[in-house]
């Protein structure tokens, strides 16, 4: 996709060669008559996804549907999203067909990756990894992977064992996008020599592994290819900085996040970053940084305390008696920091859509009900509808069908050319027909 | 002998290692203070971890900038330079200057010397760098970075030497080199460990014996040991315990770091300082407290306090509070955040201390415990359910009446005369060995031939960064056996484990 237009060449020319700063205004004039796509390529606005994750499920009985289409009542639990109802799509009744061996990770392997856990981990890379192999290779971070929980767990995996840490500061989060290295539309290139030797050190780095990489066994060679795989990214990275960078008229840089958010009562203010994530996330989409995200908002089996809360989350999912309001309040206050999110992206104009309906962001946790473990009934939202790719607005209850259909319909939105999705019991080559919009 | 899975030959530094390495090979006072790639624990083994994961693209971006920021530490300050750089360059380019200096830090950092085509590549990378900037100090930056990021420095790589006949493949010097002193010391090898390797007296047994003897006698021992019990008993998921500090108000956030500082402290002391009985580890009164650990146990702060402000205190005979089991940093963690969980420490006391494997709970079971209610006061009658059900009491047995031997000690360790006003039944049995309270389940389980094995095989874990397979049990016995008849001491196991045949096999078999 030809979204770059180099004026660097042309100032180039009229100054000399003299290496300069100037900040140019957004150029919506860029994108074409029609405000659908970008002028002169005549493609459309680039697709996004990304994964919402919370750990400890749902209680289905506050959260299925139960009417099925375009009129179907918000339940409970899904009333925090009641503003974004058009921009969604609930999917209730589908099934992680994999084993269910292990309470809270079954799921998530099953459904990310359409197979059961072996030997511990994932046999294969997660859904955003596949997505960010197609689509990650034109922007600076092939994909960001970030949480609100403080944790270093996540189900985004490039291959068994390969995780990818989530980033849970989110001044460590702008630092990464939007410190060193970024660059507002229109500003042009400083000449810095260092950035020419920074890439020649990695070009060395990469050299050096050669030798070593014959010596090695088959497993020890994905992980050295992986580490590789890195350099390289962080190359391609750093050449970004001697191109100009995306002409995009909604990126802004963001304001810097406070740099702590202390504790409250003992808790981690989980709403208060999980609002700031959301921000500089919206942004990092915006200014064309990444087109793929994992979002860990909170860990399988996490304890956190939320506010007045009697006991960690996890351990309440499964004592607390009865109805379990408590949990019900923990499950409707992560729908609401799921709807600030939404709606940030919502409020990014592109063109005469916004960056929601540019993207799918695929909305789910670890297991239907907690206190049973149980994978049936997955709870799925995707919100979005990744440039009018799959339905949005509707409550589609696809009982017993295999939760990998919803995956593979949601590669091929994307533009992923995939024959099938998952193995064994968790294969399927069709997708979920009634997300067809 | 049985060829079993070939030994990992790939593993990250942990991040203990990395500092460990910056600070031993370049110098104590460059600060590692930008954030790295988190260790992975496999199976709860960080060291088994680090045989399994690569790295994040994040870390790469990560370890770049820690890279830049250690070459600017070093180079940009003149006593500090001195330190690696022994000539004064006589150009911008200086290429002899620069090799020397690539030579001696490279062979440290990589553990090993390079080879010309390395060598050449780097002065020739350093050279361009020094044009570029006009500098030749400058130039060295960027050499020393493309150490840094190099595999060859954040991976260990433990490569074979071609086996000769029918004798088992070793592991070449330079891998063995690097086994024992990330085993012993958690840090890189040093220049004499990498000498030995070079002059190959490290490939004969008197040699061999001798080095380990010399790093036994380092204070850096005490890094190799802290790392084990750190990994063996998760003291790392202390950084993440969550309290309710409205239920437990002395416990603040200073507490987590207190609490791993005294566990590692009396591991060391019973270990290396006093070199005695290792099974004393569970049953002995002396601890380490600092003030805030001091006000929790409810004893007078030590009169002889460390810089770190620890000392060793004995407790009272009176005492209901023995060993690690009565620590705030095991009871905090095998707990939840607002209450006790007999479960989380008979699983803790199975798995770490005995290396019983537990299996998942099932799936798709009701889980919810009862509430207390004028019925059902302590959590002993509230567990009762999962001894009732016969589904759950096939792990539960294992687990709940053991942890129950705890109650005493709340969420956070604090001791408690009752719960919820009840008196509280601590009474139990080990394997059949029965107690009346937390003490006695103390000595049961000193007595209990499986916790020094199970030491065994964790520290066998963390010096291969494996699991054991099938054809291993019979050298983790021989080395159970050899800890026995030494007096169950640490640190002659340590050295037994290090001195092995199997150590130097790089097959995977033992002899």
């Amino acid at each position: 996709m030809k979204t770059r237009i180099d004026r660097r060449t042309l100032l180039k020319g009229l100054l000399g060669g003299a290496a300069i700063s100037i900040a140019l205004p957004p150029l919506e004039a860029f994108i074409n008559a029609n405000g659908t796509a970008y002028a002169g390529g005549g493609t459309s606005f680039p697709k996004r996804f990304g994964v919402f994750f919370w750990g400890n499920g749902v209680l289905p009985a506050r959260w299925d549907p139960t009417g099925e289409g375009a009129d179907y009542a918000l339940t409970p639990q899904l009333m925090p999203l009641a503003a974004l109802k058009s921009d969604f799509t609930v999917i209730s009744g589908t099934r992680v067909l994999t084993t269910n061996s292990s309470p809270h990770l079954s799921g998530p392997a099953g459904l990310f990756t359409g197979d059961a856990l072996r030997g511990g981990t994932v046999s294969r890379p997660s859904i955003d990894q596949v997505i960010a192999q197609e689509l990650g290779g034109e922007t600076r971070f092939r994909s960001l992977e970030i949480g609100v929980q403080r944790s270093n767990e996540s189900y985004s995996f490039a291959g068994p064992n390969q995780v990818n840490p989530p980033e849970t500061s989110p001044r460590a989060l702008f630092n990464r996008l939007f410190g060193e290295g970024f660059r507002m539309p229109g500003e042009m290139t400083v000449a810095d020599p260092r950035v020419g030797l920074r890439r020649s050190v990695l070009d060395a780095v990469g050299g050096q592994a050669t030798d070593l990489r014959n010596r090695l066994g088959a497993a020890d060679r994905i992980r050295l290819d992986q580490h590789l795989e890195g350099v390289r990214g962080l190359e391609r990275q750093i050449a970004r900085l001697e191109e100009n960078p995306p002409n995009l008229a909604a990126c802004r840089r963001p304001e810097m996040p406070a740099e702590e958010f202390p504790d409250v009562d003992g808790r981690r203010p989980m709403s208060a970053i999980s609002r700031a994530m959301s921000d500089l996330m919206a942004m990092a989409l915006a200014c064309d940084q990444t087109r793929v995200f994992f979002n860990m908002y909170s860990q399988s089996v996490n304890n956190t305390l939320f506010p007045g809360a009697p006991a960690g989350h996890h351990q309440l999912t499964h004592d607390e008696p009865g109805e379990q309001p408590m949990v019900d309040a923990i499950v409707r206050l992560i729908m609401g920091d799921l709807a600030y999110f939404l709606t940030a992206l919502r409020n990014v104009q592109e063109g005469d859509g916004n960056l929601l309906q540019h993207s799918i962001v695929l909305a789910t946790t670890d297991c239907s009900y907690g206190k049973s473990h149980s994978i049936d009934d997955y709870p799925v939202i995707l919100a979005g509808s990744g440039g009018g790719s799959i339905a949005t607005g509707r409550h589609i209850a696809a009982r017993g069908e295999n939760s990998s259909k919803v995956m593979l319909s949601v590669l091929r939105a994307m533009g992923v050319r995939a024959p099938e999705f998952g193995v064994g019991a968790g294969r399927t080559a069709d997708g979920l027909a009634a997300l067809a919009p | 002998m049985t060829f079993n899975a070939p030994a990992p030959v790939l593993r990250r530094l942990t991040q203990a290692q990395y500092v460990n390495a910056v600070h031993d090979l370049l110098g104590e006072d460059l600060l590692v203070s930008r954030p790295m790639e988190p260790d992975v624990p496999l199976n709860g083994s960080i060291s088994v971890g680090a045989a399994s994961t690569s790295l994040s693209p994040r870390g790469v971006e990560q370890y770049e900038a820690l890279a830049y920021d250690l070459a600017e530490q070093l180079l940009r300050n003149d006593t500090r330079r001195a330190r690696v750089l022994t000539c004064a360059p006589t150009a911008t380019v200086d290429a002899t200057c620069a090799e020397s200096f690539v030579r001696a830090t490279g062979r440290r950092l990589w553990r090993r010397a390079l080879t010309t085509a390395e060598t050449t590549a780097l002065v020739t990378l350093a050279g361009n760098a020094a044009t570029t900037l006009n500098d030749f100090h400058r130039g060295l930056e960027f050499a020393l970075a493309a150490m840094l990021q190099s595999p060859h420095f954040i991976f260990r790589t433990e490569l074979a030497e071609p086996a000769v006949g029918a004798e088992p493949a070793r592991f070449s010097l330079y891998s063995l080199a690097g086994r024992l002193a990330f085993f012993l010391w958690n840090s890189p090898p040093d220049d004499a460990l990498l000498a030995a390797a070079e002059d190959g007296s490290l490939g004969t047994d008197e040699g061999l014996r001798a080095q380990v003897a010399r790093l036994s006698a380092s204070p850096r021992l005490a890094r190799g040991l802290r790392a084990f019990v750190t990994e063996w008993l998760g003291l790392q998921r202390l950084d993440a315990v969550s309290k309710d500090p409205m239920v437990f108000t002395s416990f603040s956030s200073d507490v987590p770091a207190a609490a791993r500082e005294e566990t590692l402290s009396l591991a060391e002391h019973l270990a290396l300082t006093r070199d005695v009985d290792f099974r004393q580890f569970v049953t002995t009164r002396e601890t380490f407290v600092n003030r805030r650990l001091a006000s929790i146990y409810n004893v007078r702060a030590p009169s002889e306090l460390r810089p770190d402000g620890f000392g060793l205190v004995t407790l009272p005979e009176g005492s209901p509070r023995r060993g690690l089991l009565g620590h705030v940093s095991i009871l905090a963690l095998a707990a939840h955040p607002t209450s006790t969980s007999p479960t989380l420490r008979g699983k803790f006391i199975r798995e770490a201390l005995l290396c019983n494997e537990i299996p998942m709970p099932p799936v798709n079971v009701n889980t919810a415990l009862p509430e207390p209610s004028p019925s059902l006061r302590t959590m002993r009658e509230r567990l009762q359910r999962h001894q009732a059900d016969p589904t759950c009491a096939s792990c539960h047995a294992l687990l709940d009446p053991i942890g129950l031997a705890l109650e005493h000690f709340n969420g956070i360790g604090t001791w408690r005369p009752n719960d919820q006003g009840a008196p509280i039944d601590a009474s139990g049995s080990l394997d059949r060995v029965t107690y009346s309270d937390a003490i006695g389940l103390t000595q049961a389980l000193h007595d209990a031939p499986g916790f020094p094995r199970c030491i065994t095989t964790r520290l066998y874990r963390f010096a291969y960064g494996r699991h054991e397979s099938d054809g291993e049990e019979a050298e983790i016995g021989r080395l159970s056996q050899d800890f026995a008849y030494g007096g169950y001491r640490l640190r002659r196991l340590m050295s037994s484990i290090a001195t092995s045949a199997a150590f130097r096999r790089a097959d995977g078999g033992t002899p």
